[in-house]
């Protein structure tokens, strides 16, 4: 049976690829590692009764069916393209928490800076113009 | 003139079956509805009137613990990891063996609910109309509500009133459109009954408003009642300054603030409220309101009956206030469900979907199936209706 993949691409990746390791042991298991149950629900005292059924195991062959097998790679796959967003996410968070502190800073030193040449008046009287 | 009987059913068969998908919030529901095609739905206005023959109504509710409300996130993987177990429970019992000869259509909710839930239900509706080739209808969760009430209870000449956890709205028929005539400018009247009852740390099985209605039942001070807010506003109503001020009761209530004069006696301290007096005293008023602005409804458009559906809908004492009411108007009536077609499931999609199905109205396109969390009740053009 070919195995499942997954394909991601974007403007500042052109490609990347997600495939399935045999020999690892999360591409045979429907549990995944991120797809269980969210901490805060298992900290609030959550018992978890939704999860996956178990593969299905062939009674001649003894191993499991076909289907069971590509909902265990996917669960793998699953858990590779989440992290590797989550991953991605995060480097976003924080290139725009640094942009949006610099931002903060300089709007501050300007209001300061505004003030202390006493152009609150100005402000107003923009203000009154803008209204009109 | 409405005929409902345009589209042949597959196979030759002189009847439909259709597969009704529900996962807009903390309850996956499947059902599998027969309508027989009849002479008399070949014309006049008789969508109501289908003689439906329900199958199977298999729902599972994703239960949190007491405090805590339901995630989008948490929510949707209970939805993932059973919809498919659901999906065969219902077909079983259907009998249904064969889905590719036997189905005629797949309905699902597209709309309104969290976006989460609705993702994952719509996924699996897809998924099954690909591999047994059967056609889609997406259908508004509250028209699935109003259809289904009416088949139940064959009411004529209603106004409909929908409360559930989600939403909360006085709705009547007129012309071709189920039009909105009141409704909530903030939270549902079940999200206030389950938000208290979060409050209260009582348990979500089998539902919080269920919980909160037990205990208003147990009320041994009936004839007094707490003062709220009573906040109608012409034909809308507001919940959350009410929520507000009775979660502050309540609080004060558990931490036992003698300061409370409304809830310790002023010179002994004594405490004069218990939780059921809070429970009661909150319904009674939040129903009062629904009965105040359904009557204005009904004076607006002539009814003399009402119809309620949605999951608290099955509260006794709503229907006992409604009755009230309607009693008191000439010839009323008051026309509700119990909870198999009151609280979310999937035969209420079928019968909604399989209505709209044959009218001809299905999905041409997959990307027609894209769900949305915003889908007003009034936006649904009703052609099985006159």
């Amino acid at each position: 049976m070919p195995q499942p993949f997954a394909i991601y691409s974007s403007p500042d990746i052109t490609k990347k690829e997600f495939t399935v390791d045999v020999n690892n042991a999360k591409y045979h298991t429907t549990n995944g590692k991120t797809t269980g149950p969210s901490t805060y629900v298992l900290n609030a005292g959550q018992v978890d009764i939704d999860k996956p059924s178990d593969p299905k195991i062939d009674a001649t062959t003894q191993q499991p069916t076909q289907l069971s097998q590509l909902r265990m790679s996917l669960t793998g796959l699953q858990d590779d393209i989440n992290e590797f967003l989550t991953e991605r996410m995060e480097i976003a968070k924080n290139k725009k928490l640094k942009t949006q502190d610099v931002k903060e800073e300089k709007r501050l030193q300007e209001e300061i800076n505004e003030l202390l040449d006493g152009g609150d008046d100005d402000d107003e009287e923009e203000d009154i113009a803008a209204a009109k | 003139m409405v005929n409902l009987n345009t589209i042949e059913p597959r196979n030759g068969r002189n009847y439909y079956i259709a597969l009704g998908l529900e996962g807009s919030a903390n309850k996956l529901g499947v059902g599998v509805i027969k309508h027989t095609r009849l002479p008399n739905t070949a014309s006049g206005d008789n969508s109501h009137n289908c003689q439906v023959e329900i199958l199977s109504n298999i729902r599972d509710t994703y239960v949190t613990p007491p405090g805590e409300g339901f995630l989008p996130r948490d929510t949707a993987r209970h939805h993932r990891n059973w919809v498919v177990r659901i999906i065969k429970q219902a077909l079983e019992k259907a009998k249904i063996n064969d889905p590719t000869a036997d189905i005629d259509v797949i309905c699902f909710t597209r709309g309104p609910g969290m976006g989460a839930p609705l993702h994952s239900v719509a996924i699996a509706a897809r998924t099954c109309s690909l591999m047994w080739e059967v056609p889609l209808v997406g259908v508004n969760h509250c028209v699935g509500h109003i259809e289904m009430g009416r088949e139940i209870t064959k009411a004529e000449n209603h106004v409909v009133l929908y409360v559930s956890g989600g939403n909360t709205q006085v709705i009547a028929y007129s012309e071709n459109r189920y039009r909105i005539f009141g409704e909530t400018l903030d939270v549902a009247i079940g999200n206030c009954s389950d938000r208290f009852a979060r409050t209260l740390k009582i348990p979500n099985a089998p539902s919080p408003g269920y919980n909160i209605e037990q205990l208003a039942k147990n009320c041994q001070h009936k004839e007094s009642l707490i003062e709220l807010p009573y906040t109608v506003k012409g034909m809308d109503l507001s919940m959350s300054g009410i929520l507000a001020h009775i979660d502050s009761l309540a609080k004060d209530l558990f931490k036992g603030n003698k300061k409370n004069k409304i809830l310790f006696d002023k010179e002994t301290g004594e405490q004069k409220v218990t939780i059921e007096d809070l429970c009661h005293s909150l319904q009674e008023n939040l129903f009062a309101m629904l009965v105040e602005i359904t009557e204005r409804a009904m004076a607006h458009v002539n009814a003399s009956q009402v119809l309620i559906v949605g999951g608290v809908g099955s509260n006794t004492r709503l229907q006992e206030m409604m009755g009230q009411m309607c009693k008191d108007r000439a010839d009323g009536r008051v026309h509700a469900t119990d909870e198999r077609f009151c609280i979310d499931n999937g035969v209420m999609i079928a019968q909604a979907g399989l209505l709209q199905y044959r009218m001809g109205d299905y999905v041409k396109d997959l990307s027609d199936t894209v769900v949305t969390q915003k889908f007003r009740t009034d936006e649904v053009y009703v052609s099985w209706r006159e």
